[in-house]
């Protein structure tokens, strides 16, 4: 299982890498991390012309403090974000779900950008990219664009970037003070790709819900959210009962394929009973983190 | 000090002398090894699972710079002998292997086509460029539906699909059961398994032209089966040919049979007259390594009021794949199934019959209790299922049945006899370090606050360490009942000692070692253990079926006992003493109860070096070979029991406790014994609960990687307590069993019966393995259904 | 771009020059070019770990490296780790603990321990088993690997500062 031949580039600027990728366009392959991007180099399912290699550019690799929120660059590494005092004040989700992603040798390469623009549907960034609401930057020799997080997952593993552009960082809006978070998941082996995962984040005050987030992975082409199950609690009481037809609706929406692992049926189920746990969770902790 | 109070090695935790090696990233696996002007293989395999092979186009993978050679299987058809394994047994359909396939292609991953090329880089390149046309035929990837008449046949000349029956009786068994009071029953599924060894098959072969002299350096347990086949088949004398397994990354008994692959690197060796290499990639070893593990079993158990079984029926269908393994044929797995099913059990009627269906997949083969596990899940179930609708206690159950000590040695049904064991022992002091009785009010407790937690046990019996009286398979052209043992002293005084076994992670240098030195009175440092060459001895197999401690620990014993005694001898006439007077100890020839001695080296040197010196009885050199054969092997037995939760909403299966307590006889090292015992179960969890191999019902494989086949990573396996019971020392030579397969015999049997009776308030049977959330899910919601 | 490409690149302390294609993967270079053996492929795509090595101070699979992307960067193996004369405290724990048996998931597992220890310090056995639920072992079912994982740890906690090998 070797990777057939391709030509190297390892540019040093973004500005060098659009360049490349302007006049190679769809011949290129952008190498970040490399541990979505080299096995399918390996099993010979990608045989790009040209690989960029991009790890050498400077600066693409912070977490910065910015006016509500934080700002990552592409290159920030799975184990920065694990790690990370500012990740787990400010986003306690991500730095909880990093602890389910892959293995140390996988998140020490393994790029934030590169989780996102690979969009495995069961991956675990792309899921939060979602529920945080996440702004990406992508840069072409054209200028720069930011998108959606709700905008930028397609399809299986297809992104709204062109051929042209490079992901270069991401935004992460700060959560309301005082909401909570939950994250599920079900993978057949620790570190594998869920079965289904779902991650939530509540906001309660006056004893109502003011925010209600949803996002699950692994049961359709993409991440989604669950906007009828969000709407189901915005404003009312967080009871069991609201949290189990918020988990119901949630299940309803998925749209889960079947594969060797599991079938549509036990994922939709998967769904209901992960939404269940997420959201309990989220809403017990932004009952304990209520002034 | 007397000898019988001196530490012994033989029961010692000694630690392995493999290690050094192995540690420092020194070992010599297969791959490892780079001759000058080496090249390497990279197969084209079929992308269909039946199909004629209507043409091959190699140019354009013959142009591409740094490609030495293509060839295909009709390019090769004169190269060499086909592989055939063959049987006397009846009704046995032989269905011989292609080296590179010829006319048709019978399962995905079949190789069809092979470049030589400077790199595996480069020899892959060249690969894309062949064109194969292929005429896709009809195939049945669906063993029952295969073994119609009007299923497409694999082999034609077989003119059936089924490619062998049998059948084993005793007593009366349709008349039992229909008097039976209780009869339990199910199908029974056991998945396909992936053998899955770390390192991935490779092999080297060097042909010397001047010498004429063959060299493979191979990933295999079975040097000497490679050995005599390649002779065979290649039409050299065996003196020409040398087979090297020096480390091996694991072997299951995946790497014990001969592979098309072997065969060709050492045809295109002799050909192209450079050592050729061919290192397979996971992919391929996923697609064409040999499987295991895949049975439909419809089996029925009679029994008594009280639980007493009268009677067990079973029909067993094989998957055996496209192919006859060699040299042990299809049959070996199914037909072990059959003779292994009626267990540790008394049963007066059995009725036993298996057929081996040839479906288009890569073949079955020897794989970590070969049939016994799935024998074990089946009687095992078949038990707790009858104690459950007795409400008797499954550990009573098993106790009231098990063969008694005054009833061995005790004939199976299938006329299997088990010696002394100790089957009551072991269960019991698997129910004692339960504390069994705790561990139900705790259960209870755990039910009541909505867990779902369940114990399972299950108890097996297995012959090991099997001699020459009791044949692999009727007719085939293997001797697996022997082994012999060369030790020699140099004048330095160590000691070398040959044998043809091909340790592959069971620390055989270092066992074999304990018992040479013991037996030989010399340090374990002094020891050279010399295995998996061909090199070393004239007749040979390899290490699987759990029969090296027991036949090389007994050739050791015997070869080191007779070579002692011409140390004595020579020692004697040195020190002026009497034979009867010395000890042999430490590498040290003393005088009981005085201070004069001699070291081994001194000995040595006096009788090479001085050899003129030495009186005529005495002009030898110190060597010894012997050969051992237990004739019929021993009896090897355990109780497993697991403990398991599983999460009512997801479905989710976690082991909390693992114990085991097996009679394996004299333990050589109980770290080694200890070691084997934690691998076995692992894969046998992983059996249970993770590994499946997928064909979808084109014949496609969809479990072509590690992120589809599941292997069990340490977090998925507990804690696991092993006890050891020497029931009674066995007849073999030292007291050995063998011991290596027990672990993935009792575990997919044990967490089954675990995990049926965690779902025992929803009276839901698990009868397919593996059990995962998904089958969980599907059986709930059916019990669910029901409600 | 295309061609050949010369790389310098630091292994277990020495300097290695050499023109390599950029599809050369890391493992393939240390094994072909450098003749170090120690480093084993079992899966060549990322899951296994067997190929496990450190590059430039973090656990990385060699099968889901060029060898390229190690030019000017260090790289430590198993070779690197210890000698048969003077093994270090994690081959002597795997030696004591027999945490090993074929031996050939073993260069990985002890470079994932290796880094475990280092970022980590003491480890408790739940922290060790899933730290290396990505190095696969088919002979030993992990029990031995744990408690010699867990035995160096705090061998080495006693010996050195965190951070040396």
């Amino acid at each position: 299982m070797k990777p057939a031949p391709f030509a190297y580039a390892a540019p040093r600027s973004v500005d060098e890498a659009a360049a490349l990728l302007a006049e190679h366009g769809g011949e290129a392959r952008l190498l970040a991390g490399g541990q979505s991007l080299v096995p399918m180099l390996n099993f010979r399912l990608l045989e790009p012309a040209l690989l960029i290699d991009i790890n050498r550019i400077a600066g693409l690799d912070g977490i910065a403090e910015v006016a509500g929120g934080l700002r990552l660059g592409a290159l920030v590494r799975h184990r920065a974000l694990e790690t990370s005092p500012l990740i787990a004040h400010r986003f306690p989700i991500v730095a909880a779900a990093m602890a389910e992603v892959a293995h140390l040798a996988i998140r020490n390469r393994g790029t934030i950008g590169g989780s996102l623009a690979h969009a495995d549907p069961a991956a675990e960034l792309p899921l939060l990219a979602l529920l945080l609401e996440a702004k990406i930057t992508a840069v072409s020799a054209k200028g720069r664009r930011v998108i959606a997080a709700a905008d930028f997952f397609t399809a299986a593993l297809t992104t709204a970037l062109a051929p042209d552009e490079i992901l270069t960082e991401i935004e992460l809006p700060d959560l309301p003070a005082g909401s909570g978070w939950g994250f599920a998941e079900l993978a057949r082996r620790a570190g594998d790709f869920a079965l289904a995962a779902v991650g939530a984040v509540i906001a309660e005050a006056g004893g109502v819900c003011r925010i209600a987030r949803i996002a699950m992975a692994g049961v359709g082409s993409t991440p989604l959210r669950a906007p009828a199950a969000e709407a189901l609690l915005q404003g009312g009481a967080l009871d069991p009962g609201a949290i189990a037809a918020a988990a119901r609706a949630a299940a309803a929406a998925a749209q889960p394929a079947e594969d060797l692992h599991a079938s549509a049926a036990y994922r939709r189920h998967l769904v209901e009973v992960l939404t269940r746990r997420a959201l309990s969770a989220a809403v017990a902790r932004a009952r304990k983190a209520a002034p | 000090m007397r000898e019988e109070l001196r530490p012994k090695l033989v029961g010692a935790r000694v630690k392995r002398v493999e290690d050094p090696r192995l540690l420092t990233g020194q070992g010599s696996f297969a791959d490892d090894y780079r001759p000058a002007g080496m090249v390497h293989v990279a197969l084209l395999r079929s992308s269909y699972p039946h199909a004629r092979l209507l043409r091959i186009d190699t140019a354009a993978a013959r142009s591409l710079a740094g490609v030495v050679a293509v060839f295909t299987g009709d390019e090769l058809a004169e190269a060499a002998r086909p592989m055939v394994a063959t049987s006397k047994m009846k009704d046995y359909r032989a269905t011989p292997m292609p080296m590179l396939a010829r006319g048709k292609v019978r399962y995905v991953g079949e190789p069809v086509a092979a470049v030589v090329a400077a790199s595996r880089y480069l020899a892959e390149d060249a690969a894309r460029r062949i064109a194969v046309d292929y005429a896709p035929l009809p195939a049945e990837s669906d063993p029952l539906r295969a073994a119609e008449a009007s299923a497409p046949l694999l082999h034609e000349e077989a003119r059936s699909n089924v490619v062998l029956s049998r059948e084993f009786a005793r007593g009366d068994a349709a008349a039992a059961m229909a008097a039976a009071p209780l009869r339990v029953g199910a199908r029974f599924r056991f998945r396909r398994k992936a053998v899955l060894a770390l390192e991935n098959r490779c092999y080297l072969a060097e042909y010397h032209r001047g010498r004429r002299e063959l060299t493979l350096y191979s990933a295999t347990q079975v040097p000497g089966i490679v050995r005599d086949a390649l002779a065979e088949l290649m039409d050299m004398p065996e003196h020409l040919i040398r087979v090297v397994a020096a480390d091996v990354g694991g072997g299951f008994g995946g790497k014990a049979s001969l592979y098309p692959e072997e065969l060709l690197v050492a045809v295109l060796a002799r050909r192209l007259g450079r050592p050729v290499k061919y290192t397979s990639d996971r992919l391929e070893d996923l697609l064409s390594t040999s499987q295991a593990f895949d049975e439909i079993v419809d089996a029925e158990l009679g029994v008594a009021a009280d639980g007493t079984i009268a009677a067990l029926t079973a029909e067993v269908v094989g998957d055996v794949g496209a192919y006859s393994i060699y040299p042990w044929t299809a049959a070996l797995e199914p037909v072990q199934v059959v003779s292994f099913l009626p267990g540790p059990y008394r049963m007066p009627n059995y009725r036993g019959r298996v057929r081996g269906i040839a479906t288009p997949k890569a073949p079955l083969g020897p794989y970590r209790g070969v049939g016994r596990p799935v024998a074990a899940f089946v009687m095992e179930r078949l038990i707790d299922m009858a104690a459950r609708r007795l409400g008797i206690d499954p550990v009573a159950m098993r106790r009231r049945n098990f063969v008694a000590a005054e009833e061995f040695p005790y004939r199976t049904g299938s006329g299997i006899i088990w010696d002394r064991a100790g089957f009551t022992e072991c269960l019991t002091a698997v129910r004692d370090a339960l504390d069994y009785d705790g561990l139900r009010r705790r259960q209870e407790e755990a039910r009541a606050a909505g867990r779902w937690v369940g114990i399972g046990f299950a108890s097996y019996a297995e012959l090991t360490g099997i001699g020459s009286k009791i044949p692999a398979a009727p007719g085939m052209p293997v001797n697996t009942g022997t082994e012999t043992a060369t030790l020699r002293i140099d004048p330095s005084g160590s000691v070398t000692a040959i044998f043809g076994i091909a340790s592959h992670g069971q620390g055989l240098e270092t066992t074999l070692a304990q018992v040479v030195a013991d037996e030989l009175g010399v340090r374990l440092e002094d020891v050279r253990i010399v295995q998996g060459d061909t090199a070393g001895r004239a007749y040979t197999t390899g290490t699987y079926a759990s029969r090296s401690a027991v036949l090389a620990g007994g050739a050791g014993k015997l070869a080191a006992a007779a070579l002692r005694e011409k140390v004595l001898r020579a020692a004697a006439h040195l020190l002026e003493a009497h034979i009867d007077d010395l000890v042999a100890e430490g590498s040290r020839v003393a005088i009981r109860g005085t201070d004069r001695s001699l070291s081994f080296r001194e000995i040595a040197r006096s009788v090479y070096l001085q050899f003129g010196r030495m009186p005529p009885e005495l002009q030898e050199e110190l060597e010894a070979t012997k050969l051992y054969d237990p004739q019929f092997g021993t009896t090897s037995s355990a109780t497993h029991a697991a403990v398991v939760e599983i999460d009512p909403e997801t479905f989710g299966v976690r082991v909390l406790r693992y114990v085991v307590a097996e009679d394996c006889g004299r333990v050589i090292n109980p770290m080694i014994v200890d070691g084997q015992v934690h691998g076995g179960v692992a894969q046998g969890i992983g059996a249970a609960l993770l590994e499946e191999v997928v064909y979808d019902g084109e014949g496609q494989l969809l479990s072509g990687s590690l992120m589809d086949y599941l292997v069990p990573s340490a977090v998925e396996i507990p804690p696991m307590e092993v006890i050891h019971i020497e029931a009674e020392s066995p007849t073999t030579l030292g007291g050995f069993r063998g011991m290596g397969e027990g672990g993935t015999i009792g575990a997919p049997a044990a967490i089954a019966n675990a995990v049926t009776d965690a779902l025992a308030p929803l009276g839901i049977e698990v009868t397919e393995l593996p059990v995962t959330p998904e089958r969980l899910y599907r059986l709930v919601e059916a019990a669910r259904g029901k409600e | 771009m295309s061609g050949k490409r010369r790389v310098a690149v630091t292994v277990n302390g020495t300097r290695h020059e050499r023109e390599i294609e950029p599809r050369l993967l890391l493992g393939d270079f240390l094994r072909s070019e450098l003749d170090l053996t120690g480093t084993h492929f079992g899966c060549e795509h990322g899951i296994c770990g067997a190929c496990t090595v450190i590059l430039n101070g973090d656990s990385v699979r060699a099968c889901l490296v060029f060898a390229v992307q190690a030019d000017g960067g260090e790289v430590l193996t198993v070779e690197g780790l210890g000698s048969v004369e003077a093994l270090h405290p994690l081959q002597q724990a795997f030696h004591e603990h027999h945490g090993l048996q074929c031996g050939y998931c073993t260069p990985g597992m002890l470079m994932t321990a290796l880094d475990l220890i280092r970022k980590h310090g003491r480890l408790t056995e739940a922290a060790v088993r899933a730290g290396i639920s990505g190095n696969l072992c088919r002979c030993t079912g992990y029990q031995n690997i744990v408690a010699a994982i867990c035995a160096a740890a705090e061998a080495m906690q006693s010996e050195e500062p965190a951070g040396d090998a």
